[in-house]
């Protein structure tokens, strides 16, 4: 009810949600009009989507750099591998979110007393046990190292993705705007500050961090099925847990939208290079992903609140000039 | 607030921009027909001049070596070989048609490698498809190949264990010689050797599992006593523990299927250690030429690895070896693979065939052929049972360094010298 | 019994002394310069590289690895006077530049790796060196593996006195511990800084090449030791160099005891122990506060 008051003062504030619901439309009915490969690489887009959106909601709003996201995103992706031939995909995905919710639930209690680069490292490092012991408990019990994962067609893929993509949306600017999410940038504000004003630090950052796990995991769960053959190795790869960082800072994470954002370029800028420029594409990448460290500190988005500030002081300037 | 929704409204634009850039880049590539790509049936355009090879490659990344220096030189130089003759003849097209090459990097990346390959087959429409690098993401590949429809000759990787899965999978043909023949020739050698007891060090995956899984009960069959067995992890640094259990259990034959990393290792720590076994075999990498580039010629005499060819296999490896020599004797980054280097061109050549002899691009008539005939190669005579190279087409399934030559030393007539066992001391460093 | 006790102390000797020197050079850069370098790796495969191309144009191992020291040093040097300097002045906060700076050293992983995939393929490569054994106290031991083991602790107590008693070192030490305060003393922070980092190019370069004296190289080996080299120095307590030393040598043991049991759980262990590690002590063993 606030919130309709608030929209009718204001019409203006409604454009960007009309306009994501619009695109969010168009989207999901994308398969019906685009060529094949544009339902791939948008189910792939959507993947990084998820992910570091949902990396951000942890991460990015209490300043915890985890890098774990490989790990919950493998036992989605074991869960399929295991699960894949007697659950229907909504389960597999519902399963992996539970999976990886549950872990990320017992590693965030264990973990409370790291910050800063500890706290980094030892999410990269529950990345490479986890790989480590999968790969220890297949070669011993199971005399191999991969499995075969039952395959999905890739609009299937899509929509459950699609439907992931846009709980993650929503659940990101609901966190955003209850009482939680300003318990979370208090964290990031100041841990000791946030517990002596009441908030009980503890269970709001196991709690976001299992939160955004979740959907780690359920897409590990999706993606597996496209893959239809996975290891440790692929499963667990740390590439999963560097790139939703990236993406995020590339498309600015202060803004509920950035990471979205981020996550377009980047996958964008990827596929180009791939195709079209294979071997320079680790060059090129490298030196894209260094060039806009340096120059948009606050990613795609704070450079473009830069301009709309400019062009707002332009504008005000001609308001005084005028009369 | 003004401010708020201004950036609302450019973001949003920037959104729909990228997306639909993301969709538009798809179309243009796409066909202007409008067919399907499960349809396989394609209406022969007579506009069309070439016959397109396209896939994805690992060009960057940790299997790089792969695409450098394996099979990425032997199907640059068939392209070369098959377009400096005008192309292959299609009969459905009524002419030659030279072949143009669509590779896709998916940096080592199995995800990328299968978003990669359906690109490839779905929005480039390519005729063909060339495999992917390593044993995983072959497996990826299978399924995706046989949705579309798409003939996948297999090259870099595969396993004896695809037997009991290639069944599903009909469009999958694999052109390497595995465990199944390779450790029932490794131990022939053996017995007749009069080897008593070996050491075996085994890589954990697939690859290290396949073998070792054989070799155990086929070796205890045999009456040879396995003295121990321990697996490596891929990026293992030290080996000097294993070696001195391998010392201490005085074992003949030391065993160690693992890959070129960590045969290295091995071997090295073993010549600096002088463990000089009757036996010392290393897998896959023991008859790669990088093995000589590294240790020389003197250190790798009398070392067995799977294979195997060479250049006195027969008058068209010899030739083919020469080529290929010819083509890249200054290119320091591709190395001479005496397993799988006429493996991998027999498959290419049993496509080019298939392709000429049924005389169209279409690929459910190209598999049939491939699955139900002869093809002469560099093989000789060559041919698929369950979609799996013939064992009788091999070369020969064990090598042995001798004087600089990977020896062919099967019992069998294929075999191009005896072995000598034991095998001679490391020479003084 | 005792031989296995002698091998196990040698082997755990050995690569104890390469973990240390494969780490030093990352947590002293981390410990002064303030940056996570995830790319000392790609690094350490470069001083690899350098020394291998040296190698095989006649010159000797260990000549060659001298010869690495200012090319290296020169390279890490002028990255952060350019790169990392660059960011320093964009971020805001210590905290902000420390994940960018990781996030750079990310790209400069790629950037490194695709030049050398470019210039040395992606082979394996290698030569052979002193290939022969000592026995000491009756088991054999690997010569350039002993020789590694003495060069590995040659460079890290030289490099442990240059910092315990030269003017530079001192500065260096003053940075890391009290930035702000060395500052008021009149170091130039920033410079010393690229002098430390240009000084880890140096270590990752000489463990580089020692690594060249003992295994097969290639071009994508990086990340492997960066990952050693993380464990190592949470082991040993970020930024601190005796810590890595001592981290270094624990891994070693580690690892090796545990190749004598299962040689497929070594790299399980190293993972569990920094797990716990960091959970039971998350300073490392020789940090200070965390």
């Amino acid at each position: 009810m606030k919130l309709i008051n608030e929209y009718k003062a204001n019409p203006k504030k409604l454009i960007l949600p009309v306009l994501v619901a619009a695109l969010l439309v168009l989207l999901g009915l994308s398969p019906n009009f685009t060529k094949p490969y544009a339902t791939i690489m948008l189910g792939t887009i959507m993947m990084y989507i998820i992910l570091s959106l949902s990396w951000n909601m942890f991460s990015g709003a209490t300043g915890y750099v985890s890098l774990a996201t490989a790990a919950f995103f493998g036992v989605g992706v074991y869960v399929s591998a295991f699960f894949g031939s007697s659950l229907s995909l909504p389960l597999l995905m519902l399963m992996g979110g539970i999976f990886s919710f549950v872990i990320a639930f017992l590693v965030g209690a264990v973990t409370l007393r790291l910050r800063g680069v500890y706290f980094t490292i030892f999410t990269l490092g529950i990345v490479k046990l986890l790989e480590q012991l999968m790969l220890y408990l297949e070669i011993t019990f199971n005399k191999t190292r991969g499995r075969f994962v039952v395959s999905y067609t890739f609009t299937e893929v899509f929509y459950w993705l699609f439907i992931l993509m846009i709980l993650v949306i929503l659940l990101s600017v609901f966190i955003k705007r209850t009482r939680f999410g300003l318990a979370l940038k208090c964290i990031a504000e100041g841990e000791d500050a946030a517990m002596h004003i009441g908030i009980g630090s503890t269970m709001v950052k196991i709690l976001a961090f299992a939160i955004s796990s979740f959907a780690m995991g359920a897409a590990g769960a999706a993606m597996a099925t496209r893959w239809t053959y996975i290891d440790p190795y692929i499963a667990f790869s740390t590439n999963l847990s560097f790139l939703p960082v990236l993406m995020v800072i590339f498309g600015g994470g202060r803004h509920v939208f950035g990471p979205l954002i981020g996550a377009v370029v980047f996958a964008y800028i990827q596929e180009l290079l791939i195709t079209d420029f294979p071997y320079v594409y680790m060059l090129a990448f490298g030196v894209i992903m260094i060039v806009s460290i340096i120059f948009m500190p606050n990613g795609i988005v704070g450079v473009i609140e830069n301009i709309v500030g400019r062009i707002k002081k332009a504008k005000g300037g001609r308001k005084n000039a005028d009369p | 607030m003004k401010k708020k929704s201004v950036l609302a409204l450019i973001l949003a634009v920037l959104a729909v921009f990228m997306l639909l850039s993301a969709c538009a880049k798809s179309e243009t590539g796409a066909p202007q027909d409008g067919q399907t790509p499960d349809a396989g049936e394609s209406k022969i355009d007579p506009n069309k001049e070439t016959i397109v090879f396209g896939g994805s490659r690992s060009i960057s990344g940790v299997y790089a070596f792969f695409e450098q220096s394996a099979y990425g030189p032997i199907y640059k130089m068939w392209v070369d070989e098959v377009n400096a003759d005008g192309g292959l003849y299609v009969e459905e097209y009524g002419k030659k048609m030279p072949i143009e090459l669509k590779v896709y990097d998916d940096t080592s990346d199995l995800s990328t490698m299968t978003r990669m390959l359906e690109k490839a087959i779905v929005e480039d429409n390519v005729d063909f498809i060339l495999p992917p690098v390593s044993t995983a993401f072959l497996y990826a590949a299978a399924p995706i190949a046989n949705k579309y429809g798409k003939v996948l000759m297999g090259a870099e990787g595969g396993s004896a264990t695809l037997k009991e899965s290639i069944a599903q999978y009909p469009y999958f043909f694999s052109s390497l010689n595995f465990s199944d023949t390779q450790v029932p020739a490794l131990v022939d050698i053996l017995k007749e050797e009069d080897i008593k007891s070996a050491y075996i060090v085994f890589i954990e995956d697939l690859h290290g599992t396949e073998y070792s899984g054989a070799a155990i009960p086929a070796l205890a069959n045999a009456g040879i006593d396995v003295k121990g067995v321990k697996s490596v992890p891929a990026d293992i640094q030290d080996m000097t523990s294993i070696i001195n259990d391998a010392i201490s259990t005085g074992a003949d034959a030391f065993l160690c299927m693992t890959y070129p990393d960590q045969g290295y290792l091995a071997l090295n720590q073993s010549i600096s250690m002088n463990y000089n076994p009757k036996i010392w075999f290393m897998g896959s990498g023991g008859g790669f030429s990088s093995i000589v580039d590294i240790f020389g010629n003197d250190v790798v005499e009398g070392i067995m690895s799977w294979g195997a060819w060479n250049t006195k296999s027969s008058e068209a490896c010899k030739d083919y070896f020469d080529r290929f020599y010819a083509r890249y004797k200054d290119d320091p980054n591709v190395s001479y693979d005496y397993w799988g280097l006429v493996h991998y061109y027999a498959g290419l050549q049993c496509v080019q065939e298939a392709i000429e002899k049924t005389g169209t691009l279409d690929n459910a008539k190209v598999r049939d052929y491939l699955a139900n005939n002869h093809f002469t190669t560099v093989l000789g005579d060559t041919w698929f049972e369950n979609n799996m190279i013939a064992p009788e087409c091999f070369m020969g399934n064990v090598g042995q360094w001798q004087n600089g030559i990977f020896e062919v030393i099967d019992r069998s007539s294929k075999a191009t010298s005896d072995p000598i066992v034991p095998k001679p001391e490391w020479p003084a460093a | 019994m005792l031989t296995t006790l002698i091998n196990v102390l040698s082997s755990g000797l050995i690569m104890g002394g390469v973990y240390a020197i494969i780490s030093m050079g990352l947590s002293m850069q981390y410990g002064v310069a303030r940056i996570l370098n995830v790319s000392h790796g790609e690094f350490i495969m470069l001083g690899a590289f350098l020394c291998f191309t040296l190698v095989r144009s006649h010159v000797h191992p260990i000549l060659s690895m001298l010869l690495c020291v200012p090319v290296m040093f020169v390279i890490g040097f002028v990255l952060h006077r350019t790169i990392y300097k660059k960011l320093s002045d964009v971020s805001g906060s210590t905290a902000a530049f420390e994940s960018n700076s990781m996030l750079v050293s990310f790209g400069l992983m790629f950037v490194v790796q695709n030049v050398a995939l470019l210039l040395w393929g992606s082979e394996q490569k290698g030569y052979t060196f002193l290939m022969r054994s000592v026995k000491i106290l009756g088991s054999p031991i690997a010569l350039n593996r002993l020789l590694v083991l003495v060069f590995a602790v040659a460079i890290s107590f030289a490099f442990y006195i240059f910092l315990e008693r030269s003017r530079l070192g001192k500065a260096i030490r003053a940075v890391s511990q009290d930035p702000s305060a060395a500052r008021l003393l009149g170091v130039r922070r920033t410079r010393v800084a690229a002098i430390c980092f240009g000084i880890g190019a140096i270590l990752a370069g000489c463990a580089g090449a020692l690594i060249t004296m003992i295994n097969q190289i290639n071009t994508s080996m990086g990340m492997n030791y960066t990952i050693i080299a993380i464990i190592v120095v949470v082991l040993g307590g970020m930024g601190s160099i005796p810590g890595s030393l001592l981290g270094g040598f624990i891994l070693g043991f580690i690892g090796t005891v545990v190749n004598y049991i299962d040689p497929s759980l070594s790299l399980v262990a190293y993972y569990l122990i920094i797990i716990v590690l960091l959970l039971v002590k998350p300073s490392g063993l020789m940090g200070g506060k965390s």
